[in-house]
């Protein structure tokens, strides 16, 4: 008998990419992210598919909000076990682009108090209802991830890690 | 062409001398305060003329908020907040990650005028 200590134990992973990026005009988030909840729901707690809902969501947006070749590619990689939820998302960005973002994930990664940035941040940018800028910090603050940036030109490589324990 | 959904609900109800105001569903458009405007303008307006003596905030059924739907929940409290200097209750999901850190966040729980009005009931996702 299959018990849900042996579903915590399964491997999946799931590779999408799309091209060219000018006709995502679907909520192409919403329906990766619904998916992969309700796949990754199967086999793990519910908080751990929420959170892979919402990282895929935050990274996908962003980097459709970032895209700057329409003609180019996005894609995004997830991996679940029985130790890691790993979200990676590719697309095409300037070198610019990069080291802005490079900048602000850095920021995340080194303030002494996450929780005060990302109410800081919100309170900040709700004054002038600014879009964006508040989905990384939200995935460090409140989803507990883990975030890395490379740039392999002309591709921005966004990485989230959240390491998996006491979930249940 | 479109895919997926994004479906949101609040709904507010009175019973007896207390407010209850609920959310359900999704946030995840683009900018919800576009679709919810008159909404907020109308429940603002409605909850100026009840008489009520506690309130309370059910966030249960809101399944997800990506972070463009911050601003709209944040309305939507502050309405509550500073039109009945009354005690509030959340009912809020003890395993989910956003009502636990982020929903306190947007209820702004660090001022202390709305700390102490407030307390949070947790239950369990069924």
């Amino acid at each position: 008998m299959i018990t849900e200590e042996d579903l915590q134990k399964t491997n999946i992973s799931f590779n999408y990419t799309i091209a060219p990026v000018k006709n995502i005009i679907c909520d192409l988030s919403a329906i990766i992210g619904n998916f992969c909840e309700e796949a990754i729901g199967s086999f793990y707690p519910r908080k751990v598919s929420k959170k892979a809902n919402i990282v895929i969501t935050e990274l996908l947006n962003n980097a459709l909000e970032n895209c700057n070749d329409d003609d180019s590619k996005i894609g995004l990689k997830l991996h679940v076990d029985e130790g890691n939820l790993i979200v990676r998302v590719v697309n095409p960005v300037v070198k610019e682009q990069y080291e802005n973002v490079r900048a602000h994930v850095d920021r995340i990664n080194s303030v002494d108090n996450i929780r005060t940035l990302l109410r800081e941040t919100i309170l900040e940018r709700r004054k002038d209802r600014l879009k964006g800028g508040l989905g990384l910090i939200r995935l460090v603050a409140e989803n507990k991830f883990k975030l890395s940036v490379e740039y392999k030109k002309p591709f921005l490589i966004v990485e989230s890690q959240y390491v998996l324990g006491g979930e249940n | 062409m479109d895919g997926g959904t994004s479906v949101f609900t609040s709904v507010a109800k009175i019973d007896g001398k207390k407010m209850i105001l609920s959310f359900s569903g999704v946030i995840r458009v683009d900018n919800p305060y576009k679709h919810l405007e008159s909404y907020v303008n109308d429940l603002d307006e409605e909850i100026r003329k009840t008489v009520v003596e506690n309130i309370e905030l059910d966030f249960r059924e809101l399944n997800f908020c990506n972070s463009n739907g911050f601003y709209v929940i944040m309305d939507l409290i502050e309405i509550i907040y500073d039109s009945k200097d009354v005690p509030v209750i959340v009912n809020r999901l003890k395993d989910d990650d956003w009502q636990q850190e982020t929903l306190p966040i947007l209820l702004n729980i660090d001022e202390p005028e709305i700390n102490d009005r407030t307390s949070f009931k947790e239950f369990t996702e069924l």
